[in-house]
């Protein structure tokens, strides 16, 4: 079977997607582990003109940078097309297709490890458990 | 006590849609941590036994993208990929989950050579394969493996914002107090990306359709028998069955048609039967007599409208002159063929090997006498086409192609080492000249597959297994 890639942006005009990338995981406490939409990940400075970002995820603070990507990579959507409309027959015998959405060139990567955001007075009370 | 890790954060004063940041957990994946950075206390089941990005190859099945719906996404958070990527110096955003976050099988990231995005643009691409192979993609020249990498990183996809989607959640009814700053929104975490290897095309899934049903001598006078394959779905391949079915690029597939001698007819692309393109062969010899043509400049026109007035089909007969000939130039009014001795010459041969190995003199003595006037045999011509080997003081030739031999390199040195153990450059040569591997000069393929032995420093290289 062949599934077609189509492309609709146009040259050179696909839309930009960006990565923000860390090591490890994020994980959402229990509560609201079932309803992630909306939810805050973290927040992502710049705090100089350098491409250095830092990412604050709770009480946690990463330090990246903005990278290009050595190959760009593209964002392809599935398309399946319903075999309601059958009477088009020149959609191929899959029904499949393949939809550039996106292009990705640059990623902003946390490679080190977090720095904690805990005043020395909450440590105390912690170590004292 | 997450009451009192929250107000002692820093960013706890931070809310987004009324979502405190610190239900955010962030767990770095370090092997041989043992806890001693200030991580939170256990909450949930940690997955700390992680290695440093590892990528793991697999292979990645056509079948295995699986197709969830996703609407149009229209983020209601401002911001988007281009926030994150413009982000000013001294400035910050705000990233959260997109209101459609989720694992969206059907966002698939490419990663792919920048030269081979025009391809892409212009729709020149597309993924080929059965549910049971592993997939390539394929440009208008070129095969490519597809690979999945997997990555233990979290890797937030950020999409584009939809400029129409700005300051749309006015009306979502939360009271609660909205961060003014800028937001970015994480549509989906990707597990990995596809990656592309160059590949050579796998054809020799063509050779084997195309074999099951070669058209036959008694084809051309029973009309009906082609709608009856039809009707009875027997191996009849057009062009885009061909491209749903064999995993090469158009012009490769285009290009092994043309060396496996294939033909066009009625719309299917079909092999024609070795015994009755040697009967065709011949008849166009003798016609050639007959009617005194030179056998250099052959008028299509008239050479096809005497075949066919001899029972061959106009299709097959000009097949003929594509298979045996080669055009000549410089022709005014129609076709003109050359014949071309070498490939004539090579059929004779391959019809007297047809019974079995041969004593060379014998073979030799039958095979000029075979070959058409004007045309000399010499032995140099069946390079890739036979063996000899010596047997007491007789040497014997025997039929080998390399046409009949595998296309991949593994099965094609397995088979020759297990015909030949031992083989000299020159005899070796003929057989794995046409091998092209990306990536692979054809010192590397012997380095390979090969041992090299060199007895003595001009002693001629021996090759054997590895």
């Amino acid at each position: 079977m062949q599934i077609r890639v189509k492309c609709c942006c146009g040259e050179g005009k696909c839309p930009e997607w960006a990565i923000v990338e860390l090591q490890g995981v994020v994980e959402a406490q229990p509560d609201f582990q079932d309803r992630l939409q909306n939810l805050q990940i973290g927040l992502l400075c710049r705090p100089s003109s350098q491409e250095n970002y830092t990412f604050t995820v709770g009480y946690h603070e990463l330090t990246g940078s903005k990278v290009p990507l050595k190959k760009p990579l593209l964002v392809l959507k599935k398309i399946k097309h319903s075999n309601a409309d059958e009477d088009s027959t020149t959609v191929n015998l899959s029904g499949v297709e393949m939809e550039v959405i996106g292009i990705i060139r640059h990623r902003i990567l946390f490679k080190t490890r977090p720095k904690a955001l805990i005043s020395s007075k909450l440590l105390l009370v912690l170590l004292s458990f | 006590m997450d009451k009192e890790w929250m107000h002692h954060s820093r960013h706890s004063e931070a809310y987004l849609n009324g979502v405190d940041i610190s239900n955010m957990v962030y767990r770095l994946q370090v092997q041989g941590h043992n806890g001693k950075m200030q991580m939170p206390p256990p909450r949930s089941s940690l997955n700390d036994t992680n290695e440093r990005r590892k990528a793991e190859m697999t292979t990645c099945h056509l079948q295995k993208l699986k197709n969830l719906k996703m609407e149009q996404s229209r983020p209601d958070c401002c911001g988007g990929a281009a926030a994150v990527l413009n982000l000013q110096p001294n400035s910050s955003i705000s990233v959260a989950y997109h209101p459609l976050f989720g694992p969206h099988d059907d966002l698939i990231l490419l990663e792919l050579d920048e030269k081979l995005l025009p391809d892409v643009l212009h729709h020149r691409v597309s993924f080929r394969g059965q549910p049971d192979e592993d997939a390539v993609l394929c440009t208008r020249s070129k095969t490519y493996a597809v690979k999945f990498v997997g990555t233990s990183n979290s890797v937030f996809l950020i999409p584009p914002s939809d400029p129409s989607g700005l300051h749309e959640n006015e009306q979502d009814g939360d009271k609660v107090k909205r961060d003014n700053k800028a937001a970015s929104s994480v549509i989906k975490v990707a597990p990995g990306s596809m990656e592309l290897v160059e590949v050579a095309p796998r054809l020799d899934k063509l050779k084997m359709l195309l074999s099951e049903n070669p058209y036959k001598f008694d084809e051309v006078f029973e009309m009906d028998e082609l709608n009856e394959m039809v009707d009875c779905n027997m191996s009849l391949y057009r062009w885009d069955d061909l491209i749903d079915k064999v995993q090469a690029s158009d012009d490769e597939l285009r290009a092994a048609l043309k060396s496996l001698s294939a033909v066009e007819i009625d719309g299917y692309w079909r092999l024609v039967d070795e015994d009755y393109m040697d009967g065709l062969l011949k008849m166009l010899l003798h016609n050639s007599v007959l009617n005194e043509w030179s056998l250099d400049a052959l008028h299509e026109d008239e050479v096809v409208g005497v075949l066919q007035s001899d029972g061959f089909p106009c299709k097959i007969a000009s097949h003929c002159l594509q298979v045996y000939g080669s055009e000549a130039e410089g022709s005014l009014g129609g076709r003109v063929w050359r014949l071309d001795e070498r490939r004539v010459c090579i059929h004779f041969a391959r019809g007297i090997l047809q019974g079995g190995k041969m004593k060379m003199e014998s073979f030799m003595g039958e095979w000029a006498r075979k070959a058409p006037e004007g045309m000399q045999v010499n032995f140099d011509m069946l390079e890739g086409e036979v063996l000899t080997e010596k047997l007491g003081i007789q040497t014997w030739v025997y039929s080998f192609s390399v046409s009949s031999l595998p296309s991949s390199p593994a099965e094609r040195f397995s088979l020759l080492f297990q015909e030949r153990p031992k083989w000299e450059w020159k005899d070796l040569q003929p057989y794995i000249r046409d091998l092209r591997v990306p990536g692979l000069t054809s010192d590397g393929l012997l380095l390979k597959y090969t041992r090299r032995t060199q007895p003595t420093l001009d002693a001629d290289p021996v090759f054997s297994a590895r």
